[in-house]
């Protein structure tokens, strides 16, 4: 069986921008990019970046921030009452 | 600034429960939650563990006409996938007899959404009049003279009061006191997990008084399958130190083995909603406060160190929180030394019991079920050899416990070492030293494990050799 998973999430818009990466001190151990089960970590030409329609498709885990070991990523949850909805959760 | 006794950040199991108990005595209580009501940013099995109606009055009063989603079941199922993905058995089980009290002795677990179960015990909180604040990122804590005083919610608008941290696993609260900056990599777990649609009639058809399944293999890390009215999860998890694949490769095992696929089918259901959420998993809390802040729940680490069970004791910690905070207020004393009283509270509770094995509980869990191509792949099939070897008529029956007892031997090497590192350290915390006299010292035992592999060999299952 296969399921896009990525089609099977809903967020109510608005969430402003609530992860960034610090590229100093990220070290490029690719732990966020192992880690995010939406995918949204990539890495180009050597230096990791977060797709820019993160905000879209973002599962509020983070799994990101916790695995950054170098304190590269920074992680806050987006304005209340936007984001995702869980209705089966 | 906004004046209160109590400021809880969070309305999940552990807010919705301090924020209820708060007021109920008395104290002028406000709960914040980010999402537009509570339950819709959160992801469980969700199954509600008996311990809550024995602790909780209000467990009474909940029923498909306030949650619609909830089925109970009273059976629990087994699946045993091998390292070829086949389902080789499974073993189904209901509440035993040494069970002793209902609800347990009748269901395993009442299983229910989240989007119905945590709005429906907020209400509580409220109709006790705690003020609720949805649709609310509390994004800061206050201070004054570098004490925590209260919080700021995202509008800039600040409360004051005893800070309750109900925040859950990526918690600010406990980011913000200092008490955390993020888990060690070994106390947290990520758990992605589908969610089904499914006709109610189908699931009790085909399923029976199945409440939930726990799908142990060699080529995932233990997943399970929780049953819903309407639906079902299927979802699974490990600490962050073990992916080397994204997790979807390994979830997506599951739902892609042709049992799975069967299932699905005969079920006729259909894939509705995907969801990933971060599950504290360790052995023992610590850094549970500071001067006037109390983590409870995730936020403190609480879920059972066996099974992750996180709802019943985020309820537990939060009523021993706000009995401490009483306790702290009426004193005028809420400084750290004096919330060690907290301590003291949720250890003396089922939780707190649940915690003294914690470490061994936690180990043994990530060394079997977490440890598919480690553990699990030689473990499934010595267990289905002991189980299904049996009911075989290939051979006369004697010949066949020669045969299996023949195969067991070639387990041996692993097993035995594994009861050592594993079983015997959680059964001397369980029984005590005394009863363990015997194994008590593991490191010896595995440097004498040749002659204790011998030994068992000659004691059962030398047998002669078979062509
Ligand atoms: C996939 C999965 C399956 C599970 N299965 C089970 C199960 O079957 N049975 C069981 O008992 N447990 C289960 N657990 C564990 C259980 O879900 C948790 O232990 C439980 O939810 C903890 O309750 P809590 O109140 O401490 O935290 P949460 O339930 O996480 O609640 C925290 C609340 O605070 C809100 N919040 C967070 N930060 C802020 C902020 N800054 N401002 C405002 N609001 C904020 C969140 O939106 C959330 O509603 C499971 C967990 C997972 C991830
Ligand atoms: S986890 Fe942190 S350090 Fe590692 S690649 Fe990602 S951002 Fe960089
Ligand atoms: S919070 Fe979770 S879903 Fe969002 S980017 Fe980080 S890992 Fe991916």
């Amino acid at each position: 069986m296969k399921i896009d998973h990525k089609k099977l999430i809903t967020r109510v818009p608005g969430t402003g921008d609530f992860i960034k990466i610090d590229n100093e001190k990220c070290t490029s151990c690719d732990r966020c990019l192992i880690i995010c089960v939406m995918n949204l970590w990539k890495k180009r030409d050597g230096t990791i970046y977060i797709v820019d329609d993160y905000a879209s498709q973002c599962l509020e885990c983070g799994a990101c921030y916790q695995v950054c070991e170098s304190n590269a990523i920074e992680f806050r949850f987006p304005a209340g009452g936007t984001g995702i909805v869980y209705e089966q959760g | 600034m906004n004046e209160y006794d109590i400021v809880i950040v969070g309305a999940g199991p552990g807010g919705s429960t301090a924020a209820k108990e708060a007021a109920e005595k008395g104290l002028k209580t406000i709960f914040f939650e980010r999402g537009r009501k509570p339950g819709e940013k959160n992801s469980s099995g969700c199954g509600l563990g008996p311990r809550m109606w024995r602790d909780f009055d209000v467990m009474k009063e909940i029923g498909p006409e306030v949650c619609p989603s909830i089925r109970e079941g009273r059976a629990a199922r087994n699946y045993f996938v091998n390292e070829e993905g086949e389902v080789t058995g499974y073993i189904m089980t209901t509440p035993t007899a040494s069970v002793t009290y209902e609800p347990a002795k009748s269901w395993i677990t009442l299983n229910c959404y989240r989007s119905d179960f945590d709005p429906w015990l907020s209400q509580y909180a409220v109709d006790a009049g705690a003020e609720l604040k949805t649709s609310t990122l509390v994004t800061g804590l206050i201070r004054e003279d570098g004490k925590v005083v209260g919080v700021i919610d995202e509008k800039g608008e600040k409360y004051r009061g005893f800070v309750i941290g109900a925040d859950g696993a990526v918690s600010m609260v406990a980011q913000q006191a200092g008490l955390r900056k993020r888990w060690k990599q070994e106390e947290v777990t990520i758990v992605p997990q589908y969610d089904f649609e499914c006709s109610p009639s189908k699931i009790d058809d085909i399923m029976g008084d199945e409440a939930l399944a726990v799908w142990w293999s060699a080529v995932f890390p233990a997943a399970y399958q929780v049953f819903f009215n309407g639906g079902f999860h299927i979802g699974l998890g490990n600490w962050m130190t073990w992916w080397d694949k994204n997790p979807m490769y390994y979830l997506n095992r599951v739902i892609s083995l042709k049992y799975f696929k069967r299932l699905v089918r005969i079920l006729d259901a259909k894939p509705r909603e995907f969801q990933a959420h971060l599950l504290p998993w360790q052995g023992k809390p610590y850094n549970t406060h500071t001067d006037n802040v109390i983590l409870v729940g995730d936020a403190g680490g609480f879920p059972c160190p066996l099974e992750a069970e996180g709802i019943y004791p985020a309820m537990i910690t939060a009523r021993a929180a706000i009995e401490t905070a009483a306790d702290a207020l009426s004193e005028g004393d809420t400084s750290k030394e004096f919330l060690m009283l907290y301590d003291k509270k949720w250890k003396a509770t089922s939780v707190g019991e649940e915690f003294t094995a914690g470490p061994e509980l936690a180990s043994i869990w990530r060394a079997l079920p977490f440890s598919p191509h480690k553990t699990m792949s030689w473990f499934i099939p010595m267990f289905m050899e002991i189980i299904g070897g049996i009911i075989d008529w290939s051979e006369p029956h004697a010949v066949r416990i020669r045969q299996i007892a023949r195969r067991l031997k070639t387990y041996l090497p692993q097993a035995v070492p594994f009861i050592m590192k594993e079983v015997i350290p959680l059964l001397t915390t369980v029984l005590g030293e005394d009863k363990m006299e015997l194994l008590t010292d593991p490191e010896k035992l595995l440097t004498e494990m040749p002659e204790i592999q011998e030994a068992l060999t000659k004691a059962f299952m030398d047998a002669p050799e078979e062509e």
